[in-house]
């Protein structure tokens, strides 16, 4: 007999609102990671969305980004004998619009590479979200630094860095701009063992972003709410399992008077915890991506199938935890002294 | 005689002073009779009866069911008996309160390993209700029977796996002279038509008609 079941379908309002807890909880953690996903990504999408490989910038520029000086010299040779390696600048700057408005961006330009557009002398090719803020394609734009004018050729998903859209331009255009025809790293997707260039230092594309200072003190910050959510979320989920099934000892006593082993016990309270967080687990999971598309375009929130999966993850293990701790209670409960407590 | 205890002995110890509650009792209990145990209250009646029914170890002695010794088996052959064997009528009905009237005999079935199919256990189930005069309640969960219609349920669950040995502990403790009465005349009958051994405590004098042999316990020995 499914006890479980059978319980759950007679106290439709107790686990309802046992259910319920479980699913704020867990949508209140999906949505909080969420923001602090998509704040990272807002800090780092361009280079997170690069595929695994290594960075390379100049060993004297010690880890600063914008220091870094790679010659051609130094280039040519990684580029031709790496499939897929291609150079590149980062540098934040800004576009006045024909109203001379301002919009701040990170200018990117690149040697010929599969990961970032192409884009022709004098156009420029911006992050998707300024086209929902009302920038078309054929706007035009100038820059201090530039004697033209750059031409909006189309937009780029998820193009952003230092909280800034990218702005993808030419090499030429980046050389007038800057004063240098050097740019400032070398992407070599990934291989085996990174290979040791003189004079350059080599980091992966996390370590790369632990060089950025805003980049390494948000992400702690942000790591340190979403886990600390998740450890408080998860004591509450086992702490709610617990004290559900610390209630029912006089009946988990008088079950095992009558013979019901332990064991059918426990299967009965693992199935309640894992019927109840996997009903409010799918509910706050299916909120939470309905919130990713309804919430405003200005608020990043981002939180993909891999980080959701791996937080439902946790949850069933602290339920499950939780559950079993207080199965051990069943182990312990007396039929004797369920029997002398009075009704069951 | 299908159950004996011999020179059973239990003793409490709290800090350093230890109570002996049981000093040494010869108990049989034969199919088809009801034996009641009466005594003033701390004689030890109701530790022999949890004690006799394998819901606490004995301190000393010897506890014979069916050929075999209870006091040498382990907690799992112990609750294994319990299943199969033993019935339970306390003095609460302690119903389980999710399942129906039905489901509590049919979980009583699926506890004793019962080899009829789902069906025939739903029969046998609907059967003993009708016996014990619930078969119009089968549906009905515990908060909604009365205390003797929840203790009449609660003796159909004690008896539907067909047990040897039926243990009621002050079973009309917490209902009215009539339905005790009603409650009495039920194990009485089920007790002779089932050829069950029952060992029940009570303290309320007017069951003991009821009974085919008294016993009285004083200072944890049979008088």
């Amino acid at each position: 007999m499914n006890l479980a079941w059978k319980e759950m379908k007679k106290s439709k309002t107790k686990f309802v609102i046992l259910g319920s807890i479980v699913f704020l909880i867990s949508l209140l953690t999906f949505i909080i990671s969420g923001l602090a996903n998509g704040l990272s990504q807002d800090n780092a999408a361009l280079i997170k969305n690069l595929p695994d490989g290594t960075i390379y910038m100049e060993t004297a520029a010690e880890e600063t980004h914008a220091l870094s000086v790679i010659d051609t010299e130094t280039e040519q040779p990684v580029l031709s004998e790496n499939d897929g390696a291609f150079a590149f600048s980062i540098q934040m700057g800004f576009l006045l619009n024909e109203q001379d408005e301002q919009q701040s961006v990170a200018f990117v330009t690149s040697t010929s590479s599969a990961e970032f557009p192409e884009v022709a002398k004098g156009e420029i090719i911006l992050d998707r979200s300024l086209e929902e803020d009302g920038i078309q394609k054929g706007d035009r734009f100038t820059n201090s630094q530039l004697d033209d004018k750059f031409t909006v050729a189309g937009f780029s998903d998820g193009a952003k860095y230092s909280h800034a859209p990218v702005a993808f331009i030419h090499p030429d255009d980046y050389a007038e701009m800057y004063r240098t025809e050097d740019l400032q790293m070398l992407f070599v997707p990934k291989a085996a063992e990174p290979e040791a260039i003189a004079g350059l230092q080599s980091f992966s594309t996390e370590e790369f972003l632990n060089t950025l200072p805003s980049y390494s003190a948000e992400q702690l910050s942000l790591s340190m709410i979403v886990w600390f959510l998740v450890v408080i979320s998860g004591m509450l989920f086992a702490i709610f399992f617990y004290m559900m099934n610390i209630q029912k000892l006089g009946l988990y006593g008088i079950l095992k008077a009558i013979g019901v082993k332990t064991g059918a016990l426990f299967r009965m309270i693992w199935v309640q915890m894992l019927v109840i967080t996997a009903i409010a687990l799918i509910l706050s999971i299916a909120v939470s991506q309905v919130f990713a598309t309804l919430a405003p375009g200005d608020m990043p929130f981002y939180l993909p199938i891999g980080i959701t999966l791996q937080l439902s993850a946790v949850f069933f293990a602290i339920g499950f935890a939780g559950a079993t701790l207080s199965g051990f209670q069943i182990r312990k409960a007396q039929p004797l002294q369920a029997i002398q407590q009075g009704e069951g | 005689m299908i159950f004996s205890t011999s020179n059973i002995k239990k003793s409490f110890t709290t800090g350093e002073v230890s109570e002996e509650i049981l000093k040494g009792v010869d108990l049989s209990l034969v199919e088809g009779e009801i034996t009641a145990l009466v005594g003033s209250s701390g004689s030890g009646k109701s530790t022999l009866l949890t004690i006799a029914a394998g819901l606490q170890p004995a301190s000393g002695g010897e506890i014979h069911f069916d050929g075999e010794d209870l006091t040498a088996m382990n907690q799992e052959q112990i609750r294994q008996i319990r299943a199969e064997a033993f019935g339970f009528v306390f003095q609460s009905a302690h119903l389980v309160p999710f399942l129906t009237a039905e489901e509590q005999l049919l979980l009583m079935l699926e506890t004793a390993g019962s080899p009829l199919s789902k069906k025939q256990r739903c029969g046998e189930a609907a059967r003993i209700l009708q016996s014990v005069g619930m078969g119009h309640r089968k549906t009905a969960y515990p908060a909604s029977l009365s205390g003797g219609e929840k203790q009449r349920v609660a003796i159909a669950r004690a008896i539907v796996h067909q047990p040897k040995l039926l243990f009621a502990d002050e079973p009309t403790a917490s209902l009215d002279s009539t339905k005790s009465r009603e409650v009495m005349e039920l194990l009485q009958q089920l007790t002779k038509t089932l050829n069950i051994a029952t060992l029940m405590v009570t303290h309320e004098e007017d069951m003991l008609a009821y009974a085919d042999r008294v016993i009285t316990m004083k200072d944890g020995r049979l008088a």
